[in-house]
Protein backbone atom coordinates (compact mmCIF):
# COMPACT_ATOMS: atom_id res chain seq x y z
CA UNK A 1 0.00 0.00 0.00
CA UNK A 2 1.44 3.61 -1.00
CA UNK A 3 1.66 5.91 1.80
CA UNK A 4 2.83 8.43 -0.09
CA UNK A 5 1.95 9.28 -4.16
CA UNK A 6 3.17 11.73 -6.08
CA UNK A 7 2.17 12.20 -9.57
CA UNK A 8 4.02 14.90 -12.12
CA UNK A 9 5.30 17.50 -9.12
CA UNK A 10 6.55 20.94 -10.18
CA UNK A 11 7.67 23.30 -8.18
CA UNK A 12 8.99 26.68 -9.85
CA UNK A 13 11.62 29.45 -8.32
CA UNK A 14 12.24 32.08 -10.44
CA UNK A 15 11.45 31.05 -14.02
CA UNK A 16 13.17 27.74 -13.33
CA UNK A 17 11.64 24.56 -12.85
CA UNK A 18 13.72 22.86 -9.57
CA UNK A 19 11.47 20.13 -9.76
CA UNK A 20 10.76 18.93 -13.00
CA UNK A 21 7.55 16.40 -13.25
CA UNK A 22 8.53 14.09 -10.19
CA UNK A 23 6.79 10.94 -9.88
CA UNK A 24 6.91 8.51 -7.28
CA UNK A 25 5.41 6.52 -4.32
CA UNK A 26 6.31 5.14 -1.22
CA UNK A 27 5.20 2.00 0.88
CA UNK A 28 4.18 1.49 4.12
CA UNK A 29 6.93 0.55 6.03
CA UNK A 30 10.32 0.82 4.15
CA UNK A 31 12.62 3.15 4.04
CA UNK A 32 12.69 5.17 1.20
CA UNK A 33 15.90 6.86 -0.16
CA UNK A 34 16.26 10.20 -2.13
CA UNK A 35 19.34 11.01 -3.49
CA UNK A 36 21.20 13.36 -5.45
CA UNK A 37 23.09 16.34 -6.40
CA UNK A 38 23.25 19.65 -4.42
CA UNK A 39 20.09 21.43 -6.13
CA UNK A 40 18.85 18.36 -7.72
CA UNK A 41 15.39 19.40 -5.93
CA UNK A 42 15.24 16.57 -3.14
CA UNK A 43 14.42 19.00 -0.41
CA UNK A 44 11.85 20.85 -2.29
CA UNK A 45 10.30 17.46 -3.05
CA UNK A 46 10.11 16.75 0.67
CA UNK A 47 9.15 19.69 1.36
CA UNK A 48 6.46 19.90 -0.51
CA UNK A 49 5.03 16.54 0.84
CA UNK A 50 5.35 17.39 4.27
CA UNK A 51 3.05 20.56 2.98
CA UNK A 52 5.80 23.79 3.63
CA UNK A 53 5.46 24.45 -0.09
CA UNK A 54 2.76 24.95 -2.62
CA UNK A 55 3.33 22.63 -5.59
CA UNK A 56 2.96 24.35 -8.95
CA UNK A 57 1.93 21.48 -10.68
CA UNK A 58 1.03 17.63 -9.85
CA UNK A 59 -0.43 16.25 -7.66
CA UNK A 60 0.37 14.53 -3.69
CA UNK A 61 -1.51 12.19 -1.98
CA UNK A 62 -0.12 11.44 1.60
CA UNK A 63 -2.02 8.80 3.48
CA UNK A 64 -4.78 9.60 1.18
CA UNK A 65 -4.69 12.86 2.13
CA UNK A 66 -3.86 16.79 0.00
CA UNK A 67 -0.70 18.21 2.76
CA UNK A 68 -2.44 21.56 1.85
CA UNK A 69 -5.56 21.53 2.14
CA UNK A 70 -5.62 19.13 5.16
CA UNK A 71 -2.50 20.03 6.65
CA UNK A 72 -3.59 19.75 10.28
CA UNK A 73 -4.37 15.66 9.56
CA UNK A 74 -1.35 15.37 7.82
CA UNK A 75 0.82 16.82 10.56
CA UNK A 76 -0.28 15.15 13.22
CA UNK A 77 0.28 11.84 11.07
CA UNK A 78 3.86 12.87 9.26
CA UNK A 79 6.83 13.55 11.51
CA UNK A 80 9.31 15.91 9.63
CA UNK A 81 12.86 16.31 10.30
CA UNK A 82 14.28 19.88 8.94
CA UNK A 83 17.41 20.23 7.00
CA UNK A 84 19.48 23.08 8.93
CA UNK A 85 16.69 23.91 11.32
CA UNK A 86 17.61 23.68 14.95
CA UNK A 87 16.22 25.23 19.01
CA UNK A 88 16.84 27.55 21.15
CA UNK A 89 19.99 27.37 22.95
CA UNK A 90 18.97 27.66 26.04
CA UNK A 91 15.69 25.31 25.96
CA UNK A 92 16.27 22.11 27.93
CA UNK A 93 15.96 18.66 26.16
CA UNK A 94 12.94 17.64 28.22
CA UNK A 95 11.02 20.81 27.41
CA UNK A 96 11.47 20.99 23.70
CA UNK A 97 9.97 17.37 23.76
CA UNK A 98 7.76 18.10 26.08
CA UNK A 99 6.43 21.41 24.11
CA UNK A 100 6.42 19.52 20.97
CA UNK A 101 4.28 16.52 22.85
CA UNK A 102 1.82 19.17 23.31
CA UNK A 103 1.32 19.42 19.42
CA UNK A 104 -0.15 16.35 18.80
CA UNK A 105 -3.72 14.15 19.88
CA UNK A 106 -1.67 10.87 20.67
CA UNK A 107 2.14 12.17 21.51
CA UNK A 108 4.88 9.35 22.64
CA UNK A 109 6.16 8.78 25.92
CA UNK A 110 9.05 11.55 25.86
CA UNK A 111 11.13 9.48 28.24
CA UNK A 112 11.10 6.13 26.60
CA UNK A 113 11.88 8.17 22.92
CA UNK A 114 14.99 9.68 24.66
CA UNK A 115 16.11 6.05 25.81
CA UNK A 116 15.39 4.68 22.35
CA UNK A 117 17.58 6.78 20.70
CA UNK A 118 20.89 7.31 23.26
CA UNK A 119 19.67 10.35 24.70
CA UNK A 120 19.41 9.03 28.36
CA UNK A 121 20.36 11.19 31.31
CA UNK A 122 20.28 14.41 28.56
CA UNK A 123 16.55 15.44 29.74
CA UNK A 124 17.75 18.11 31.74
CA UNK A 125 20.91 19.13 29.10
CA UNK A 126 20.51 22.58 27.34
CA UNK A 127 20.25 22.19 23.90
CA UNK A 128 24.01 24.14 23.11
CA UNK A 129 25.38 21.55 25.27
CA UNK A 130 24.59 18.68 22.80
CA UNK A 131 27.16 17.65 20.39
CA UNK A 132 26.10 17.04 16.70
CA UNK A 133 25.05 14.08 16.88
CA UNK A 134 22.94 14.48 20.00
CA UNK A 135 21.25 17.53 18.44
CA UNK A 136 20.30 15.39 15.51
CA UNK A 137 18.79 12.51 17.51
CA UNK A 138 17.10 14.94 19.18
CA UNK A 139 15.84 16.11 15.80
CA UNK A 140 14.68 12.65 15.25
CA UNK A 141 12.55 12.60 18.70
CA UNK A 142 11.31 15.46 17.81
CA UNK A 143 9.88 14.14 14.64
CA UNK A 144 8.71 11.24 16.19
CA UNK A 145 7.11 12.75 19.39
CA UNK A 146 3.57 12.61 17.76
CA UNK A 147 3.83 8.84 17.09
CA UNK A 148 3.61 9.21 13.32
CA UNK A 149 2.56 7.09 10.84
CA UNK A 150 5.53 8.38 8.31
CA UNK A 151 8.88 10.02 9.05
CA UNK A 152 10.77 12.74 6.48
CA UNK A 153 14.23 12.88 8.00
CA UNK A 154 16.15 15.40 5.77
CA UNK A 155 20.47 15.19 5.82
CA UNK A 156 19.92 13.46 8.75
CA UNK A 157 23.56 12.84 8.78
CA UNK A 158 25.49 15.94 7.64
CA UNK A 159 28.05 17.16 9.71
CA UNK A 160 28.46 14.05 11.56
CA UNK A 161 31.87 12.02 12.39
CA UNK A 162 31.87 8.80 11.42
CA UNK A 163 30.72 6.85 14.81
CA UNK A 164 27.78 9.75 15.39
CA UNK A 165 26.63 8.76 11.58
CA UNK A 166 26.36 4.90 12.26
CA UNK A 167 24.33 4.98 15.91
CA UNK A 168 21.73 7.67 13.59
CA UNK A 169 21.41 4.38 11.18
CA UNK A 170 20.58 2.04 13.75
CA UNK A 171 18.41 4.51 15.48
CA UNK A 172 16.75 4.61 11.86
CA UNK A 173 16.37 1.43 11.42
CA UNK A 174 14.84 0.58 14.95
CA UNK A 175 12.40 3.16 13.93
CA UNK A 176 11.15 1.74 10.32
CA UNK A 177 11.47 -1.73 12.54
CA UNK A 178 8.77 -0.22 15.22
CA UNK A 179 6.38 -0.13 11.90
CA UNK A 180 6.81 3.87 11.05
CA UNK A 181 7.72 4.84 7.10
CA UNK A 182 10.93 6.04 6.46
CA UNK A 183 11.84 8.85 3.77
CA UNK A 184 15.12 9.93 3.42
CA UNK A 185 17.02 12.68 2.08
CA UNK A 186 20.76 12.07 1.84
CA UNK A 187 23.54 12.33 0.03
CA UNK A 188 26.16 9.56 1.53
CA UNK A 189 25.55 6.67 -0.97
CA UNK A 190 26.67 4.34 1.68
CA UNK A 191 24.30 5.66 4.13
CA UNK A 192 21.30 4.98 1.23
CA UNK A 193 22.96 1.73 0.21
CA UNK A 194 23.29 0.39 3.88
CA UNK A 195 19.32 1.52 4.86
CA UNK A 196 17.02 2.00 2.28
CA UNK A 197 14.67 -0.21 0.79
CA UNK A 198 14.40 1.41 -2.75
CA UNK A 199 16.64 4.50 -3.72
CA UNK A 200 14.95 7.66 -5.91
CA UNK A 201 18.00 8.94 -7.92
CA UNK A 202 16.96 12.73 -8.52
CA UNK A 203 19.17 15.22 -10.85
CA UNK A 204 18.14 18.75 -12.00
CA UNK A 205 14.42 18.19 -10.85
CA UNK A 206 13.76 14.79 -12.51
CA UNK A 207 13.91 11.20 -11.69
CA UNK A 208 16.90 9.45 -13.20
CA UNK A 209 16.03 6.12 -11.65
CA UNK A 210 14.16 4.34 -9.01
CA UNK A 211 14.89 0.99 -7.87
CA UNK A 212 16.46 -1.34 -5.19
CA UNK A 213 20.13 -0.56 -4.33
CA UNK A 214 21.10 -3.88 -5.84
CA UNK A 215 18.92 -2.72 -9.06
CA UNK A 216 20.71 0.27 -9.31
CA UNK A 217 24.47 -1.35 -9.57
CA UNK A 218 22.81 -3.77 -11.37
CA UNK A 219 21.88 -1.01 -14.41
CA UNK A 220 25.93 -0.44 -14.84
CA UNK A 221 26.79 -3.93 -15.00
CA UNK A 222 27.96 -6.23 -12.36
CA UNK A 223 31.17 -5.44 -12.37
CA UNK A 224 33.89 -6.71 -10.27
CA UNK A 225 37.74 -5.82 -9.86
CA UNK A 226 39.97 -7.88 -8.99
CA UNK A 227 43.76 -6.76 -7.52
CA UNK A 228 46.39 -8.83 -6.08
CA UNK A 229 50.24 -8.73 -6.21
CA UNK A 230 51.14 -12.19 -8.57
CA UNK A 231 54.29 -14.83 -6.69
CA UNK A 232 55.55 -15.54 -9.93
CA UNK A 233 55.19 -13.74 -13.22
CA UNK A 234 52.31 -13.88 -15.28
CA UNK A 235 51.72 -12.23 -18.72
CA UNK A 236 48.64 -10.23 -19.09
CA UNK A 237 47.69 -11.93 -22.61
CA UNK A 238 47.52 -15.17 -20.56
CA UNK A 239 44.84 -13.58 -18.02
CA UNK A 240 43.04 -11.18 -20.81
CA UNK A 241 41.83 -14.52 -22.81
CA UNK A 242 40.48 -15.85 -19.54
CA UNK A 243 36.47 -15.92 -19.71
CA UNK A 244 34.56 -12.44 -18.06
CA UNK A 245 37.62 -10.48 -18.15
CA UNK A 246 37.18 -7.25 -19.68
CA UNK A 247 40.77 -5.41 -19.01
CA UNK A 248 43.98 -6.24 -17.34
CA UNK A 249 45.57 -3.20 -15.61
CA UNK A 250 49.41 -3.17 -14.08
CA UNK A 251 50.26 -0.71 -10.87
CA UNK A 252 53.75 -1.39 -10.56
CA UNK A 253 53.39 -5.13 -9.29
CA UNK A 254 49.92 -5.12 -8.06
CA UNK A 255 47.81 -6.51 -11.29
CA UNK A 256 43.96 -4.94 -11.86
CA UNK A 257 41.69 -7.02 -13.66
CA UNK A 258 38.17 -6.15 -14.24
CA UNK A 259 35.43 -8.40 -15.85
CA UNK A 260 32.16 -9.79 -14.77
CA UNK A 261 31.24 -12.56 -11.89
CA UNK A 262 33.38 -15.15 -14.24
CA UNK A 263 36.07 -13.32 -14.13
CA UNK A 264 36.33 -13.88 -10.77
CA UNK A 265 36.56 -17.74 -10.49
CA UNK A 266 38.47 -18.20 -13.44
CA UNK A 267 41.04 -16.00 -12.44
CA UNK A 268 41.31 -17.61 -9.06
CA UNK A 269 41.30 -21.17 -10.73
CA UNK A 270 44.39 -20.05 -13.30
CA UNK A 271 46.36 -18.82 -10.80
CA UNK A 272 45.88 -22.25 -8.64
CA UNK A 273 46.80 -24.03 -11.73
CA UNK A 274 50.02 -21.96 -11.85
CA UNK A 275 50.70 -22.18 -8.06
CA UNK A 276 50.58 -18.49 -8.04
CA UNK A 277 49.74 -17.29 -4.60
CA UNK A 278 48.42 -13.58 -4.92
CA UNK A 279 49.00 -11.72 -2.45
CA UNK A 280 47.17 -8.88 -1.20
CA UNK A 281 44.02 -9.68 -3.01
CA UNK A 282 40.90 -7.86 -2.95
CA UNK A 283 37.77 -8.42 -5.07
CA UNK A 284 35.46 -5.22 -5.19
CA UNK A 285 32.31 -4.74 -6.84
CA UNK A 286 30.33 -1.77 -8.11
CA UNK A 287 29.13 -0.12 -5.28
CA UNK A 288 26.17 2.08 -4.95
CA UNK A 289 28.21 5.19 -5.42
CA UNK A 290 29.55 3.95 -8.54
CA UNK A 291 26.52 3.04 -9.77
CA UNK A 292 24.92 7.06 -9.05
CA UNK A 293 27.90 8.62 -10.66
CA UNK A 294 27.72 7.09 -13.68
CA UNK A 295 23.44 7.67 -13.59
CA UNK A 296 23.88 11.45 -12.58
CA UNK A 297 26.67 11.13 -15.52
CA UNK A 298 24.47 10.36 -17.96
CA UNK A 299 21.68 12.80 -17.41
CA UNK A 300 23.96 15.32 -17.86
CA UNK B 1 -4.84 20.04 21.90
CA UNK B 2 -4.65 23.11 20.64
CA UNK B 3 -5.02 25.24 24.57
CA UNK B 4 -2.77 23.53 25.82
CA UNK B 5 -0.82 24.07 22.80
CA UNK B 6 -0.82 27.80 23.05
CA UNK B 7 -0.08 27.38 27.30
CA UNK B 8 2.77 25.24 26.82
CA UNK B 9 4.38 27.66 24.10
CA UNK B 10 4.06 30.99 26.55
CA UNK B 11 5.72 29.08 29.16
CA UNK B 12 8.44 27.77 27.26
CA UNK B 13 8.94 31.45 25.93
CA UNK B 14 8.98 32.56 29.75
CA UNK B 15 11.22 30.08 30.54
CA UNK B 16 13.67 31.25 28.09
CA UNK B 17 12.63 34.94 28.55
CA UNK B 18 13.87 34.79 32.20
CA UNK B 19 16.68 32.50 31.37
CA UNK B 20 18.41 35.58 29.28
CA UNK B 21 19.78 38.00 31.91
CA UNK B 22 20.02 40.85 29.95
CA UNK B 23 16.35 41.00 28.20
CA UNK B 24 15.53 40.44 31.86
CA UNK B 25 17.34 43.51 33.29
CA UNK B 26 16.29 46.19 30.28
CA UNK B 27 12.88 44.79 29.81
CA UNK B 28 12.01 44.37 33.29
CA UNK B 29 13.91 46.52 35.89
CA UNK B 30 16.02 49.44 33.49
CA UNK B 31 12.92 51.85 33.80
CA UNK B 32 13.14 51.51 37.74
CA UNK B 33 16.39 51.82 37.76
CA UNK B 34 16.84 54.81 35.22
CA UNK B 35 14.42 56.80 37.85
CA UNK B 36 16.45 55.49 40.40
CA UNK B 37 19.81 57.28 38.68
CA UNK B 38 18.00 60.17 38.18
CA UNK B 39 16.43 60.71 41.04
CA UNK B 40 19.24 60.05 43.80
CA UNK B 41 22.39 61.06 41.13
CA UNK B 42 20.93 64.12 39.47
CA UNK B 43 21.02 67.28 41.24
CA UNK B 44 17.82 68.99 40.93
CA UNK B 45 15.93 66.09 39.58
CA UNK B 46 13.65 65.50 42.69
CA UNK B 47 13.45 68.90 44.46
CA UNK B 48 11.83 72.06 42.99
CA UNK B 49 9.17 72.65 40.07
CA UNK B 50 10.41 73.57 37.21
CA UNK B 51 8.94 76.50 35.23
CA UNK B 52 9.67 74.85 31.75
CA UNK B 53 8.04 71.56 32.80
CA UNK B 54 4.71 73.28 33.69
CA UNK B 55 5.08 73.26 37.51
CA UNK B 56 6.03 69.31 36.94
CA UNK B 57 9.64 68.58 38.46
CA UNK B 58 12.03 66.82 36.63
CA UNK B 59 11.74 63.24 38.61
CA UNK B 60 7.66 63.49 37.66
CA UNK B 61 8.42 64.11 34.19
CA UNK B 62 10.67 61.23 33.57
CA UNK B 63 8.36 58.69 35.11
CA UNK B 64 6.08 58.85 32.25
CA UNK B 65 9.27 59.01 29.67
CA UNK B 66 11.09 55.94 31.85
CA UNK B 67 7.86 53.57 31.49
CA UNK B 68 7.74 54.84 27.49
CA UNK B 69 11.64 53.97 27.42
CA UNK B 70 10.51 50.55 29.12
CA UNK B 71 7.90 50.00 26.59
CA UNK B 72 10.62 50.64 23.73
CA UNK B 73 13.27 48.71 25.02
CA UNK B 74 11.24 45.06 25.15
CA UNK B 75 9.33 46.17 21.36
CA UNK B 76 12.50 47.41 19.98
CA UNK B 77 15.24 45.45 21.19
CA UNK B 78 14.27 42.84 22.64
CA UNK B 79 11.13 41.54 20.46
CA UNK B 80 13.03 41.90 16.94
CA UNK B 81 16.14 39.19 17.59
CA UNK B 82 14.07 36.90 19.18
CA UNK B 83 12.38 36.95 16.21
CA UNK B 84 15.16 36.91 13.44
CA UNK B 85 16.53 33.78 15.17
CA UNK B 86 13.67 32.39 15.46
CA UNK B 87 14.13 32.32 11.32
CA UNK B 88 17.52 32.03 11.70
CA UNK B 89 17.39 28.47 13.27
CA UNK B 90 14.39 27.26 11.20
CA UNK B 91 12.23 27.45 14.33
CA UNK B 92 9.43 29.16 12.67
CA UNK B 93 9.94 26.92 9.35
CA UNK B 94 10.00 23.61 11.77
CA UNK B 95 6.71 24.61 13.30
CA UNK B 96 5.08 24.74 10.28
CA UNK B 97 5.12 21.01 9.35
CA UNK B 98 3.20 20.18 13.26
CA UNK B 99 -0.38 20.68 13.32
CA UNK B 100 0.06 24.44 15.36
CA UNK B 101 0.85 27.33 13.30
CA UNK B 102 4.24 28.79 14.56
CA UNK B 103 1.51 32.67 14.82
CA UNK B 104 0.39 30.71 17.81
CA UNK B 105 4.72 31.21 18.83
CA UNK B 106 4.09 34.81 17.82
CA UNK B 107 1.32 35.61 20.14
CA UNK B 108 2.63 33.85 22.99
CA UNK B 109 5.46 35.84 22.59
CA UNK B 110 3.25 38.85 22.26
CA UNK B 111 2.08 38.28 25.62
CA UNK B 112 4.89 37.55 27.47
CA UNK B 113 5.98 40.93 26.15
CA UNK B 114 2.64 42.53 27.25
CA UNK B 115 3.18 40.63 30.86
CA UNK B 116 6.77 42.21 31.43
CA UNK B 117 5.66 45.74 30.15
CA UNK B 118 3.10 45.86 32.93
CA UNK B 119 5.47 44.51 35.52
CA UNK B 120 8.10 47.24 34.05
CA UNK B 121 5.02 49.92 34.56
CA UNK B 122 4.36 48.60 37.97
CA UNK B 123 8.31 48.43 39.65
CA UNK B 124 8.55 51.91 37.82
CA UNK B 125 5.47 53.33 39.61
CA UNK B 126 6.28 52.23 42.51
CA UNK B 127 9.56 53.79 42.45
CA UNK B 128 8.46 57.19 41.67
CA UNK B 129 5.41 56.80 43.86
CA UNK B 130 7.33 55.88 46.94
CA UNK B 131 10.85 57.16 46.69
CA UNK B 132 10.21 60.18 44.93
CA UNK B 133 6.77 61.14 46.03
CA UNK B 134 5.02 61.51 42.78
CA UNK B 135 1.44 61.85 42.57
CA UNK B 136 -0.85 58.86 41.80
CA UNK B 137 -1.91 58.89 38.21
CA UNK B 138 -5.02 61.75 38.18
CA UNK B 139 -6.95 59.34 35.92
CA UNK B 140 -5.86 56.02 36.29
CA UNK B 141 -8.28 54.09 34.06
CA UNK B 142 -6.98 56.44 31.55
CA UNK B 143 -3.64 55.94 32.51
CA UNK B 144 -3.86 52.05 31.93
CA UNK B 145 -5.58 52.32 28.61
CA UNK B 146 -3.37 54.76 26.89
CA UNK B 147 -0.73 52.47 28.52
CA UNK B 148 -1.72 49.69 27.12
CA UNK B 149 -2.08 51.78 23.53
CA UNK B 150 1.33 52.22 23.77
CA UNK B 151 2.08 49.05 24.14
CA UNK B 152 0.92 48.09 21.16
CA UNK B 153 1.71 50.54 19.00
CA UNK B 154 5.67 50.33 19.98
CA UNK B 155 5.43 46.33 19.59
CA UNK B 156 3.35 47.01 15.91
CA UNK B 157 7.06 48.49 14.89
CA UNK B 158 8.98 45.88 16.78
CA UNK B 159 6.63 42.91 15.03
CA UNK B 160 7.44 44.58 11.64
CA UNK B 161 11.16 44.96 12.29
CA UNK B 162 10.85 41.18 13.75
CA UNK B 163 8.94 39.80 10.55
CA UNK B 164 11.47 40.89 8.42
CA UNK B 165 14.62 40.66 9.92
CA UNK B 166 16.33 37.13 8.87
CA UNK B 167 18.70 36.43 11.32
CA UNK B 168 19.07 37.55 15.22
CA UNK B 169 21.65 40.36 14.55
CA UNK B 170 19.97 42.00 11.48
CA UNK B 171 17.00 41.88 13.85
CA UNK B 172 18.98 43.76 16.82
CA UNK B 173 20.41 45.79 14.15
CA UNK B 174 17.27 47.44 12.16
CA UNK B 175 15.28 47.61 16.02
CA UNK B 176 18.56 49.47 17.13
CA UNK B 177 18.45 52.04 14.65
CA UNK B 178 14.90 52.71 15.41
CA UNK B 179 15.39 52.77 19.06
CA UNK B 180 17.36 55.73 19.56
CA UNK B 181 15.98 57.91 17.09
CA UNK B 182 12.26 56.98 18.87
CA UNK B 183 14.21 57.62 22.79
CA UNK B 184 15.13 61.00 21.25
CA UNK B 185 11.56 61.76 19.88
CA UNK B 186 10.05 60.72 23.01
CA UNK B 187 11.99 63.16 24.70
CA UNK B 188 14.47 60.83 27.03
CA UNK B 189 17.55 63.51 26.03
CA UNK B 190 14.97 66.56 26.03
CA UNK B 191 11.72 66.56 27.78
CA UNK B 192 8.77 66.79 25.19
CA UNK B 193 7.92 70.02 27.61
CA UNK B 194 11.05 72.08 26.63
CA UNK B 195 11.33 70.52 22.74
CA UNK B 196 10.94 73.48 20.02
CA UNK B 197 7.63 73.32 18.62
CA UNK B 198 8.80 71.66 15.23
CA UNK B 199 10.62 69.03 17.43
CA UNK B 200 7.47 68.34 19.22
CA UNK B 201 5.44 68.02 16.34
CA UNK B 202 7.37 65.13 14.82
CA UNK B 203 7.55 63.45 18.17
CA UNK B 204 3.96 63.40 18.31
CA UNK B 205 3.69 61.71 14.86
CA UNK B 206 6.06 58.82 16.01
CA UNK B 207 4.43 56.13 18.30
CA UNK B 208 6.67 56.74 21.71
CA UNK B 209 6.33 60.73 21.27
CA UNK B 210 2.50 59.86 21.14
CA UNK B 211 2.76 57.35 24.23
CA UNK B 212 5.09 59.26 26.40
CA UNK B 213 2.73 63.11 25.57
CA UNK B 214 -0.42 61.09 26.32
CA UNK B 215 0.77 58.87 29.36
CA UNK B 216 1.72 61.95 30.83
CA UNK B 217 -1.19 63.87 30.20
CA UNK B 218 -3.33 61.36 32.05
CA UNK B 219 -0.96 60.86 34.58
CA UNK B 220 -0.46 64.37 35.64
CA UNK B 221 -4.19 66.29 34.35
CA UNK B 222 -6.32 63.80 34.31
CA UNK B 223 -7.16 64.51 30.58
CA UNK B 224 -6.56 62.50 26.82
CA UNK B 225 -5.29 64.47 24.13
CA UNK B 226 -6.91 62.23 21.21
CA UNK B 227 -4.66 63.14 18.53
CA UNK B 228 -2.21 61.26 20.40
CA UNK B 229 -4.58 58.15 20.73
CA UNK B 230 -5.45 58.34 16.72
CA UNK B 231 -1.45 58.83 16.37
CA UNK B 232 -0.94 55.44 18.19
CA UNK B 233 -4.23 53.53 16.76
CA UNK B 234 -2.84 54.48 13.24
CA UNK B 235 0.53 52.51 14.15
CA UNK B 236 -1.58 49.39 15.61
CA UNK B 237 -3.99 49.20 12.85
CA UNK B 238 -1.23 50.41 9.80
CA UNK B 239 2.18 48.81 11.12
CA UNK B 240 0.79 45.89 12.65
CA UNK B 241 -1.33 44.76 9.51
CA UNK B 242 1.71 45.29 7.24
CA UNK B 243 3.74 43.22 9.69
CA UNK B 244 1.16 40.36 9.42
CA UNK B 245 1.36 40.85 6.02
CA UNK B 246 4.93 41.02 5.05
CA UNK B 247 5.64 38.32 7.60
CA UNK B 248 8.23 35.50 6.73
CA UNK B 249 8.05 32.29 8.32
CA UNK B 250 11.49 31.40 6.82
Amino acid sequence: MAVIEVENLIKNYGGTNVVDGISFGVEAGEIFGIVGPNGAGKTTTVESVSGLRVPDGGSISVLGLDPQRDHYEVAQRVGVQLQESRLQDKIRVHEALELYASFYDTPADWGSLLDRLGLEGKANAGYSSLSGGQKQRLAIALALIGTPEIAILDELTTGLDPQARRDVWGTIEQIRDSGVTVVLVTHFMEEAERLCDRIMVVDQGRVLALDTPSGLIKRIGAGQVIRFRPSAEVADSELSALPGVEGVLRKGEMVEIAGTDDAVHAVTSFLAQRQIIAHELRIEQNSLEDAYLALTKEGK
Amino acid sequence: MSSSATMKLAQSETRLFLRDPIALFFGLVFPSVLLLALGYFFPGFGDEPAADLGGLRYIDTYTPIAIGLGLATLGLVTLPPILGTYRQFGILRRLRTTPVHPARLLWALMALHIVVAVLALIAAMTVSIVAFDVVFPENFVAFVLVFLLSAASIFSVGLLVGAIARTTSSGAAIGMSIYFPFLFLGGVWIPRQVMPDGLRFVSDLTPLGAAVGAMDDAWFSGTVDVAHLLVMAVYVVVVGLLAIRVFRWE
